[in-house]
């Protein structure tokens, strides 16, 4: 049999070429990150999308001003400090010893042309959507002062500039680009359908970190992400699912600044009659859900994680209370209330982990206490179909899965939207609630936080607008080569510069 | 009659036909009258024993294979999945068959403008991957049973219909066609009473393996995200909300992943030896191997 | 002959326009681009500006007459999330589905003519037996499953090749040992029937009557004959191979084709769903008539007629 020993060879040839291709042993100094999904564009004005903003934000690009997450502020980075010159105008002084990864140098011009180019109507820019049309007129100083107008007050303009990355003058201005040029430590090296690959800018203006080079790919499944960094052929894993963050060494949990929710459907009976609303927040077993999203998941009471300005602390949120549940539901039936409607559960597929798990056991709950639901599971394109007004006509009686991020630090990307009449996903209708948040967006600092933190309140306590479930928690895998711990930003960005080598 | 007893004969001599043949049997009983015994087992979720492992028996004869996700036990899923995962599969299947050949027989025998509409719609579907049709259609249409079938369904009628097409080119020349024609037969008839009958056995066949292809396609929609929605489930399903627990708990998506395989298996294995009993060449070998 | 293959052209131009047209309605049945592309709470008028820069606020019929003069001036638009020309990201991709589909054609048809005619020499023997079990069971196996089960024994556990990714000949094995699995199973069956026709058809066993001693030149002959139905069902399969390639790139990270589409359909980037299936679309009619030129040439007997 001449084929079998032929066979036989070709077996020993591939097991000796696997002993050779086994971890390339590339420079000491270059790191492979493995994303979730691909990177499937480079415009820094697009950082705000979280695949986007991984590589690009603090990498690449940086901003005049750098949020810190635990106290919901901004700290220094191209601008060295700011003030208020009146209600409408910011004026910020920039560093004088910044240059673009082209050449251009950095001055008061530069981020003005990167501001307007974010205005600009003519290109797609996911961070200017997420601003929700505030707009921003820089005007030129002297080469490094900027001052930066807004047609309403904006108190919290300093915070927001740190979602405006600063590009370099030669970046088109009408057109998308992939071709970022920025003042961060890090320039784009080489970009596939396959990879990015950033490589240090050696003539960037702060400390240059360790990390040399760092290889961007992905792959869709966590278990194969996790898998990577175990083998060895990556180095860090952002984010994997909480199944697969089964090695204490090397997994990390982080809060990620995303909180869930489902949304109810005020304007439509049964959902009209605050008991049935209490009863669906009573209905279920918090400490049995938590167990699908890992222990270190937060209960939530809001839609901001706490450090966000405007987070309150004092909202308890609601217990597990399915006797009180029912009762509720019964005095609400004695009053004619129709509590026996089947309810529309609108499900976003993917939405988050386990979110379709989440959605089954929670309708098995509510009809436990004897709310009847339906599940409809739509996509992301489907999903803002129900998320935005106007609603749909035939939705029903709906609640709404919703998962929120709010990295900018401030209440005012969250409570205008959801709880005002006029906000863009919210249901409810309310004019002293309207008037707080309108007082709200016009105070600074204390008061500021007080006022969002009580619209906080009366949404959860009174009005019961929603099934607050939890501040979510993500894994992240860290090989033994590096040295990170993922941070409450992890999920919009991931500086290189935070990262260190172990020898 | 003759014909059956030849069949069921041929059955008996191949062991392994004879094996899928139980097999299936089996499993279409069960998924008949499994779930009267089910009751709401296996859709309620029970957090408390999430992922608990297989063969073990103090929770009850339905938590032997262990339970998924959400603690439900996975033997309960499987009775109940099975009902949606061949019920889909035969619905889609029969409809496929029914519109491919009723098509076909039109295609073959008319050579009219329809005939050639047809042809050229046929074409369109056969040269664009399946998958990506079905994902274009359930996006316009939404991921909900019925249209899971449908679009199954149309992935698959070109197969009938070029079958059913290149018979009826072939039967239409035929003898007693010519003669049933010049007896004054009208074209329907001629179709539905003389060579309909003389097409079905072949895309019966063609049937079983189509069974098993459905069954795969409709597990690849659930690994994307389209398949059938919870709370409706098929074993497809199962396997994909599985698969990242492979890692930690295999069983989740092991069980329905090993249904699968034994179901489509069966009709593999079925489908193979109808080809050979349809074949007298074939027939001719198996028998003579056995004397 | 030249009459037949432009009869086949003619209909395989109506079949392409067709798909057009029909991809293109169907396309923008499923939503709004902007729903995915922006963030879910950019405002209405964010979403507006954003339908009139790409042109979806017009009627849906002007839109298409937009596409198919674009179309005839070789402008396949643009990709909205990739900023790039979508007949570019198209055909970036287009290298590693081929290489991928390809070579896996190529084994499994090897593979499959050599287990299946093996098979064949004792229907229902022990070989037969086994090899069709085998082949069966890896036809009959939901791909993902076996990709991630297999990455999660041979990569992790075993450590014999890379778990993922495209960078070296070792990262090829398991994505085309996976894919491998059903267009083998099918084939197996295929050349194994047609090999037991062929071995018992009048004129192997006239020359076996006759004596010819040497069996390997009747072997030889059969499978000869067993080459044409082969190549007619390899032509569905390798069609079919795409299915496959779309899950097992999803799973493995290639950067082809079938991880593009399901991309571009998730979200909502028309222009790059019209300009791969486009392309995929004429890969399959040209291999279709490629397989009509091998039939010429396997079988002398068929002359083309119109």
């Amino acid at each position: 049999m001449p084929s079998v020993t032929r066979l036989m060879k070709l077996t020993l040839l591939a097991s000796a070429m696997s002993v050779v291709a086994g971890p390339a042993l590339a420079q000491e100094s270059a790191i492979t990150v493995v994303l979730p999904e691909q990177v499937s564009n480079l415009d820094p004005c697009n950082a705000s999308n979280s695949h986007v903003g991984r590589v690009v934000t603090q990498n690449i690009t940086e901003t005049l001003t750098r949020l810190n997450p635990e106290e919901g502020e901004a700290n220094p980075l191209l601008a060295t400090e700011w003030e208020q010159v009146d209600e409408l105008t910011w004026r910020f002084t920039l560093r004088d010893d910044v240059s673009f990864q082209d050449g251009n140098p950095f001055n008061a011009e530069a981020a003005a042309f990167a501001i307007n180019r974010l205005m600009n109507q003519a290109i797609t820019c996911a961070s200017r959507s997420k601003l929700s049309n505030l707009v921003m007129i820089p005007e030129v100083i002297d080469e490094h002062v900027l001052e930066v107008r807004t047609e309403v007050p904006m108190p919290i303009l300093p915070t927001l500039m740190s979602l405006v990355m600063m590009v370099s003058p030669d970046t088109p201005m009408d057109e998308n680009t992939n071709e970022p040029v920025g003042t961060g430590p890090y320039q784009l090296a080489d970009y596939t359908p396959e990879q990015v690959v950033l490589e240090r800018f050696e003539g960037y203006w702060g400390d240059q970190p360790e990390v040399e080079q760092a290889t961007y790919v992905w792959r869709s499944e966590s278990a194969l992400r996790a898998a990577m960094v175990e083998t060895g052929e990556a180095d860090l894993a952002p984010v994997i699912a909480i199944q697969d963050a089964t090695n204490p060494e090397t997994d990390f949990a982080y809060l990620n600044a995303e909180t869930t929710r489902f949304r109810i459907d005020l304007g439509v009976p049964p959902l009209d009659d605050v008991r049935v609303r209490k009863a669906l927040n009573l209905a279920i077993d918090w400490e049995g859900m938590a167990t699908l999203f890992g222990p270190d998941v937060l209960r939530a009471a809001q839609m901001v994680i706490p450090g966000v300005l405007g987070h309150n602390a004092e909202i308890e949120p609601w217990p597990y209370d399915p006797d009180e549940a029912r009762r509720l539901l019964e005095e609400a039936r004695a009053d004619g209330v129709p509590v026996d409607t089947e309810l529309n559960v609108i499900a976003r597929s993917g939405n988050y982990p386990n979110s379709q798990e989440a959605t089954e056991a929670m309708v098995a709950m509510w009809s436990d206490v004897g709310i009847q639901s339906r599940i409809t599971t739509v996509d992301a394109a489907g999903w803002t179909e129900y998320l935005n007004k106007p609603f749909p006509e035939d939705r029903g009686a709906s609640l709404l899965m919703q998962m929120h991020d709010n990295v900018t630090g401030d209440a005012v990307f969250t409570v205008p939207l959801s709880y005002a009449s006029d906000g863009q996903y919210s249901t409810v209708n309310d004019p002293e609630i309207d008037e707080l948040i309108a007082q709200a967006r016009a105070a600074t600092g204390e008061e500021r936080a007080e006022l969002f933190g009580e619209v906080f309140r009366r949404v959860h306590d009174e009005i019961v607008a929603e099934v607050t479930m939890f501040h979510m928690v993500g894994y992240t895998r860290v090989g033994p080569r590096i040295d990170w711990e993922p941070t409450v930003t992890t999920n919009s960005q991931i500086p290189l510069a935070d990262i260190s080598l172990n020898d | 009659m003759p014909r059956i007893a030849t069949a069921f004969r041929l059955l008996a001599n191949d062991r392994l036909a004879l094996g899928a043949g139980v097999v299936l049997a089996v499993i279409f009983l069960l998924a008949l009258v499994g779930p009267f015994f089910v009751s709401d087992l296996a859709t309620r979720p029970d957090l408390l024993k999430r992922n608990a492992p297989p063969l073990v028996l103090e929770n009850g004869f339905f938590h032997l294979l262990g339970t998924d996700t959400l603690g439900r036990p996975i033997l309960a899923r499987l009775i109940v999945g099975a009902q949606f995962t061949l019920g889909i599969a035969t619905a889609a299947v029969l409809c496929s068959m029914t519109i491919g050949g009723f098509l076909g027989l039109i295609a073959g025998f008319s050579d009219r403008w329809y005939s050639q509409v047809i042809l050229r719609l046929a074409d369109i579907i056969m040269s664009f991957p399946s998958l990506l049709m079905a994902l274009i259609v359930l996006y316009t249409l939404g991921a909900s049973l019925t249209n899971v079938i449908i679009v199954l369904a149309i992935t698959r009628i070109p197969v009938y219909l070029r079958t059913t097409r290149a018979e009826v080119l072939e039967l239409r020349e035929r003898m007693f066609v010519s003669a049933a024609r010049s007896m004054g037969a009208s074209a329907p008839r001629i179709l539905f009473r003389h060579i309909s009958p003389l097409v079905v056995p072949t895309l019966a066949t063609i049937a079983a393996i189509d069974f098993a292809t459905v069954i795969l396609a409709e597990s690849s929609l659930s690994f994307l995200g389209l398949g059938i929605q919870p709370p409706q489930f098929t074993w497809g399903a199962m396997v994909a909300a599985g698969r990242g627990y492979l890692s930690s708990a295999w069983w989740v998506a092991f069980w329905p992943g090993l249904m699968i395989v034994i179901t489509t298996l069966s009709l593999n294995l079925l489908s193979r030896w109808a080809r050979m009993v349809a074949d007298p060449q074939q027939r001719w070998r198996v028998q003579s191997l056995r004397r | 002959m030249t009459a037949f293959f432009g009869k086949r052209l003619a209909y395989s131009l109506i079949s392409l326009f067709g798909l057009l047209v029909l991809v293109f309605f169907l396309s923008r049945l499923t939503g709004n681009p902007a729903d995915v592309l922006l963030p879910p709470d950019a405002s209405a008028a964010e979403r507006q500006a954003f339908s009139e820069r790409h042109g979806f606020d017009e009627p849906i019929h002007i839109q298409f007459l937009q596409y198919l003069s674009d179309l005839l001036r070789l402008d396949f638009g643009e990709s909205l999330r990739q900023n790039r020309s979508a007949m570019e990201v198209a055909l970036n991709a287009y290298p590693t589905t081929l290489q991928l589909a390809g070579l896996t054609m190529v084994l499994a048809t090897t593979a499959a003519l050599l287990v299946g005619a093996l098979a064949a020499i004792r229907p229902g023997g022990l070989f037969d037996k086994i090899a069709s079990v085998f082949s069966l069971t890896g036809a009959s196996t939901p791909d993902f499953w076996v990709a991630i089960v297999a990455v999660l024994v041979f990569a992790v556990g075993l450590g014999l090749v890379p778990t993922s990714g495209t960078g070296t000949p070792m990262h090829w094995i398991l994505p085309i040992a996976v894919l491998f699995l059903r267009p083998f199973g099918l084939l197996v069956q295929i050349v194994r029937g047609a090999m037991i026709s062929a071995l018992a058809s009048p004129y192997v066993k006239t020359a076996l009557a006759k004596g010819v001693r040497d069996r390997r030149i009747v072997f030889a002959h059969a499978m000869r004959n067993s080459l044409l139905p082969t190549v007619t069902v390899a032509g569905d399969v390798a069609t079919g191979l795409i299915n496959g390639a779309v899950v097992i790139e999803t799973v493995f990270g290639f950067p082809g084709i079938g991880k593009l589409m399901i991309d571009a359909i998730h979200q909502r980037d028309f222009a790059v769903v019209q300009a791969t299936i486009l392309i995929t679309a004429c890969a399959i009619f040209i291999m279709n008539i490629v397989i009509d030129i091998i039939y010429a040439i396997l079988d002398p007997r068929i002359r083309y007629q119109s």
